[in-house]
């Protein structure tokens, strides 16, 4: 606090008084006013990490209260599961592909939006749009383009001769990867899109003009003055990104169901087959934490490296 | 002169090449939206027609009246409804207190907090699933929408707090500072100069909150059992994944799914923008 501030408040007797509880005053007030914070967290984000890490020692079942410690049998169970194998690479390329998509259409569109033109702002508007389609709507948009009688991408696909007539890429074993990579893609390029406008905007123009004096081309800049100033935010949103597309369920589940023939399948949908499907609980729970340690270790570096904001 | 012309014409080339691209981009990002609402106006006959016609031959508002004429997805509008309500009113009474308690006050433990609720906002509603299932079992709220606004609020509450606090950061310390030096009580302060003054970034965090809650899928199809409580996802997702698609009217109800989300965020988009790329992400 401003040290003008205890002038104006020691200069009469009265208040003295208030001063002196002053500080006591305002840490009670903002511990009063954090409280629901605390509590909530604990209670809905903490409490269910270390539940599931527990479970995940257990046999519990969905349906039955009661269970029993099992020690390692869940992960001892998975490793010794091929399929386990098989989700886990399938949860890398989805991952892989998707951030790497969306990392740099979102970079390409930045720069486009960066640029002042006529009609800048509603087209940054327009270009948002995706962040808010509901997962639901994308995935019945998928279906119906994607349809193999009626869709107007199957069709297109089946004029091109890549695909036989009447069919569609989401009944292919590696066709319904990649058109749900690209659909994810499409969904998922506004916020590294936003944040790296941010940073362009951030970037020192007179690096710019420098280089364009020493006779630097528009490539030259972006190659060797754009990409290295925008290094610590690509680190940023490629962490992001994998902790958020690697957990991502929705979309996947809603346009395959993991198929065909567990070929779109990743680690998000069998927690969830094997907590809804086979009511094995325990057993999911072991697959998220195994999922979980190695997004904690991208989370607690994002943390580490976004959290030394504070004033 | 001459040179001062190709200089001219070689501008033109790139304005031209950069208006190509952009519009290329609007194209991409438009057409599957596009393709959903020219299609919920298509008449029956046409939507089944191959190769399908771009443009319906005349607007036909068949499929919303089918839509509409059941009772249940009005059912699923007025819950995702409520749900949202119930969840954004929830989200922004704790996140504002929370948010103006992070960056106001000091006291033990400040940055720990801050530290947790940023990586609150990285955990995954997958991962929250089975333990957010059985609190609600137990607390018995599986056949009440509580159990969904429940769900929600988890995975909406960090990052309503987050952006909250970085509206919070933006407006200066000095205003409040002189209102206390002025003998001011630390609520007058909250509720005449903070309020006031928070009330957009409050507001479009409000707004975000409500379609985050709109759109979620994962835990409102897991918390909730009875048909009567779904939500307009679930029900959606129940349409989209059954034998028999009724594509005409999926469409329709895609459509009017959509709309109004994408009003609100066109409202709010300026300080989404600016909350967003001041806090969420330092390089």
């Amino acid at each position: 606090m401003a040290s003008g501030e205890q002038l104006s408040l020691e200069s009469t007797g009265r208040r003295e008084k208030v001063f002196f509880n002053f500080y006591t005053r305002r840490k009670l007030l903002g511990i009063i006013f954090i409280l629901p914070t605390i509590l909530f967290l604990a209670v809905f984000i903490v409490y269910p990490v270390v539940s599931n890490l527990v479970l995940s020692f257990t046999n519990a079942k969905l349906v039955k209260p009661e269970f029993n410690f099992v020690g390692f049998e869940n992960y001892i169970k998975l490793f010794s599961n091929k399929m386990f194998l098989k989700y886990s690479w399938n949860t890398v390329v989805w991952t892989v592909f998707s951030v790497a998509g969306q990392l740099v259409l979102g970079l390409a569109l930045a720069v486009l939006i960066n640029r002042q033109i006529r009609g800048g702002t509603f087209l940054r508007s327009f270009l948002l749009i995706p962040y808010v389609v509901p997962a639901v709507v994308i995935a019945l948009i998928t279906k119906w383009i994607f349809n193999g009688d009626y869709g107007i991408a199957s069709k297109w696909l089946q004029d091109f001769g890549w695909i036989d007539y009447k069919q569609s890429p989401l009944a292919m074993f590696g066709g319904a990867m990649a058109v749900m990579i690209v659909i994810n893609i499409w969904r998922s390029y506004p916020f590294p899109m936003l944040i790296y406008w941010a940073a362009l905007k951030g970037i020192n123009q007179e690096i710019y003009e420098a280089a364009d004096v020493d006779g630097a081309s528009k490539l030259q800049s972006f190659w060797y003055i754009t990409l290295p100033q925008l290094r610590n935010t690509t680190i940023v949103l490629i962490i992001l990104r994998i902790v958020w597309t690697a957990t991502y369920f929705d979309l996947i589940w809603m346009v395959t169901g993991g198929g065909p023939a567990g070929s779109t399948t990743h680690l998000p949908i069998m927690i969830y087959q094997s907590s809804f499907g086979t009511f094995q609980i325990g057993y999911a729970s072991a697959i998220s934490i195994l999922l979980g340690i190695v997004l904690f270790i991208c989370i607690f570096y994002y943390v580490r490296k976004s959290g030394d904001f504070a004033d | 002169m001459r040179n001062s012309f190709q200089l001219n014409n070689s501008k033109m080339v790139k304005k031209i090449a950069l208006a190509l691209v952009t519009l290329l981009c609007v194209a991409i990002v438009g057409f599957p939206l596009l393709w959903m609402a020219l299609s919920s106006l298509k008449p029956p006959t046409e939507l089944f027609k191959s190769p399908p016609s771009i443009f319906p031959s005349h607007i036909s508002f068949e499929w919303y009246r089918e839509a509409f004429s059941d009772t249940t997805v009005l059912h699923y509008f007025a819950n995702s409804f409520l749900v949202a309500t119930g969840t954004t009113i929830l989200v922004i009474i704790m996140a504002t207190l929370g948010a103006y308690s992070l960056t106001r006050f000091r006291y033990f433990g400040r940055k720990a907090i801050t530290m947790a609720v940023l990586s609150a906002y990285c955990i995954p509603p997958i991962m929250l699933m089975i333990p957010l299932y059985r609190i609600v079992a137990t607390l018995n709220l599986n056949s009440s929408l509580f159990g969904v606004i429940i769900g929600h609020t988890t995975v909406t509450f960090p990052f309503a707090i987050w952006l909250l606090i970085s509206f919070f950061r933006s407006i200066p310390r000095e205003i409040e500072e002189a209102a206390l030096v002025n003998g001011a009580s630390d609520f007058v302060v909250f509720y005449k100069i903070i309020l006031p003054l928070c009330i957009p970034g409050v507001l479009s965090t409000g707004i975000l909150v409500f379609i985050l809650s709109w759109n979620e899928y994962l835990l409102s199809s897991v918390l909730i059992s009875q048909d009567t409580m779904k939500t307009l996802t679930v029900g959606l997702a129940n349409y989209i994944s059954s034998t028999e698609i009724n594509w005409g009217v999926i469409m329709a109800l895609g459509t009017a799914t959509t709309i109004p989300i994408v009003i609100m965020f066109s409202a709010i988009q300026k300080y989404f923008v600016e909350g967003l790329t001041a806090g969420s992400v330092k390089g």
